[in-house]
């Protein structure tokens, strides 16, 4: 078998003191199309204890349907500050609603940035709607994790170059790096500063990580699973399993994210 | 069709790709077996793994009416000839209908002798299609050993765990089962006897499922049967 000392640790204990994690793409709570054994605060906490994980950042399943659970989620990371941090979800399909959130968010602790699911709300990333939030996260530094699947008409690699590109002070998280269109994806990882590929459902493709780490480097890249939906030891194996080296696993499990979420902890 | 990102060129390959995973044996087909002629890549799969003891082959099935795979007593002698143990559909990919008609002496045949098929939900026949068509099978042949691989990651329990519970004979491989805390939940109320290791290799990264086993909230001897000892059972009492 590959010879690793990550490997080893977390082979043999399921964590490694040296490399803790950091999910920088969770969710919360029960959701409609899926059985889900784990989904509370804390369930999550459970399972991230058992793989390592020191910290995650998640947009609660409610906050993806109804914006006005957004504010619910304050107090899970008010629970558990040292645990959790969160993304307050801009949904499109509310429009007049927008400005009165981004007041909303203004006020309130606990949160990194703005999440985008655009595939599911059926708006372009580069829509008018968003306008407010992008600009806002310009103008205060922010993170926005978007949902990006290959050849998506809302959310493709194309279209986050697009806002990458004009907004220069926003951290952009193509979260599943634009599954499926990788030559893309890790073209505008590698080409924009403020562009990240994020891992979750990704990681499972077999090639694409060391793809990613030769092209993009492993400093763009960041780890996530999407939980309650997948166990981070699926992902994290994926990690290190991969043909890459023990200081590209450290910075896409944890180094990369610390640095990004540096400012807001 | 869709050239993997990384793949095994040759068996010799895909052994190499095996040690660097610490895995000892696998149950294979060979790609062409699937996007060109089963009649095709049966031939080729059973040349390129002959000798290999760590390499378990599965010869894709036709429908018998068209006769492309000669005679069910021929298949039988040359699964003997090349230790052959598990038959392969791709239903979607060779345009057939998996019916009690189309299927029925290939269902009589593998009951008869034991020999587990294996079917993928996520190639052959996605999502809510997929499932209808495995109760289709099940239903058409309900002591068939069926074993359903990489059958997605986005939440299927709701789909399997009904079929679970009514067929003794459904196997589920965890190559895609990321659900957390799936595998716990699974064996707590089935016990770990249905579910059998497997990687998707190469479309899909084999480290995910080794360490997700491996850390598994599950018992030693609950580890090992999906590890090895139910695959091994269902291949040890095959009767060619």
């Amino acid at each position: 078998m590959i010879c690793s000392d990550l490997i080893k640790e977390f082979m043999e204990k399921g964590r490694s003191n040296s490399c803790p994690v950091i999910d920088m793409h969770q969710h919360m709570g029960p959701f409609q199309g899926i059985y889900f054994p784990n989904p509370s605060p804390e369930d999550m906490i459970r399972t991230m204890n058992r793989c390592g994980v020191k910290m995650g950042v998640f947009c609660s399943h409610a906050a993806l349907i109804d914006p006005e659970a957004n504010i619910e989620m304050a107090q899970v990371v008010k629970r558990y500050p040292d645990r959790f941090r969160a993304y307050w979800c801009i949904n499109p399909n509310y429009p007049e609603r927008i400005p009165k959130e981004i007041n909303q968010f203004s006020k309130m602790e606990g949160f990194v940035g703005f999440k985008f699911l655009s595939d599911y709300h059926k708006y372009p990333i580069t829509s008018p709607r968003y306008k407010p939030a992008l600009e806002y996260a310009e103008d205060h530094e922010l993170l926005v994790l978007m949902h990006t699947w290959g050849r998506s008409p809302y959310d493709s690699p194309a279209l986050v170059e697009k806002l990458a590109e004009k907004y220069r002070h926003v951290t952009f998280l193509m979260g599943h790096s634009g599954y499926g269109e990788w030559e893309r994806s890790i073209q505008v990882a590698r080409d924009y500063p403020n562009v990240y590929l994020e891992l979750t459902a990704a990681y499972a493709v077999n090639g694409v990580i060391e793809w990613m780490v030769k092209e993009a480097g492993s400093e763009k890249i960041l780890f996530g699973t999407d939980l309650p939906w997948f166990d981070p030891h699926y992902g994290i194996g994926c990690v290190l399993f991969s043909r890459i080296t023990d200081e590209d696993r450290h910075n896409i499990l944890h180094r990369n994210a610390e640095r990004l979420l540096q400012p807001f902890l | 069709m869709i050239k993997p990102i990384r793949y095994a060129e040759t068996a010799r390959d895909l052994l190499e790709e095996m040690d660097f995973y610490g895995i000892d044996e696998a149950v294979v087909f060979h790609s062409k077996q699937r996007d060109d002629s089963p009649v095709v890549g049966n031939k080729i799969l059973m040349n390129e793994i002959e000798g290999i003891e760590r390499l378990h082959g599965t010869l894709a099935i036709l429908p018998p009416q068209t006769g492309e795979l000669g005679s069910l007593e021929n298949l039988v002698e040359t699964m003997r000839a090349k230790n052959i143990r598990a038959f392969r559909a791709f239903p979607a990919e060779h345009k057939y209908l998996m019916t009690k008609t189309a299927l029925g002496s290939l269902y009589e045949l593998m009951i008869e002798r034991n020999i587990p098929l294996f079917i993928s939900v996520n190639e052959s026949c996605g999502g809510i299609s997929g499932w209808y068509l495995i109760e289709k099978i099940l239903s058409d042949a309900p002591d068939l050993t069926l074993i359903v691989t990489e059958h997605g990651s986005w939440g299927h329990d709701r789909f399997f765990r009904p079929l679970i519970e009514k067929y003794e004979n459904l196997y589920l491989d965890i190559s895609r089962y990321e659900l957390d805390g799936g595998i716990r939940d699974f064996c707590d109320k089935y016990g770990a006897e249905k579910l059998l290791f497997g990687t998707g290799f190469p479309k899909w990264n084999p480290g995910g499922p080794i360490l997700m086993l491996a850390q598994a909230d599950i018992t030693r001897k609950e580890r090992e049967m999906i590890a090895s000892g139910n695959l091994q059972r269902i291949l040890g009492r095959v009767k060619l």
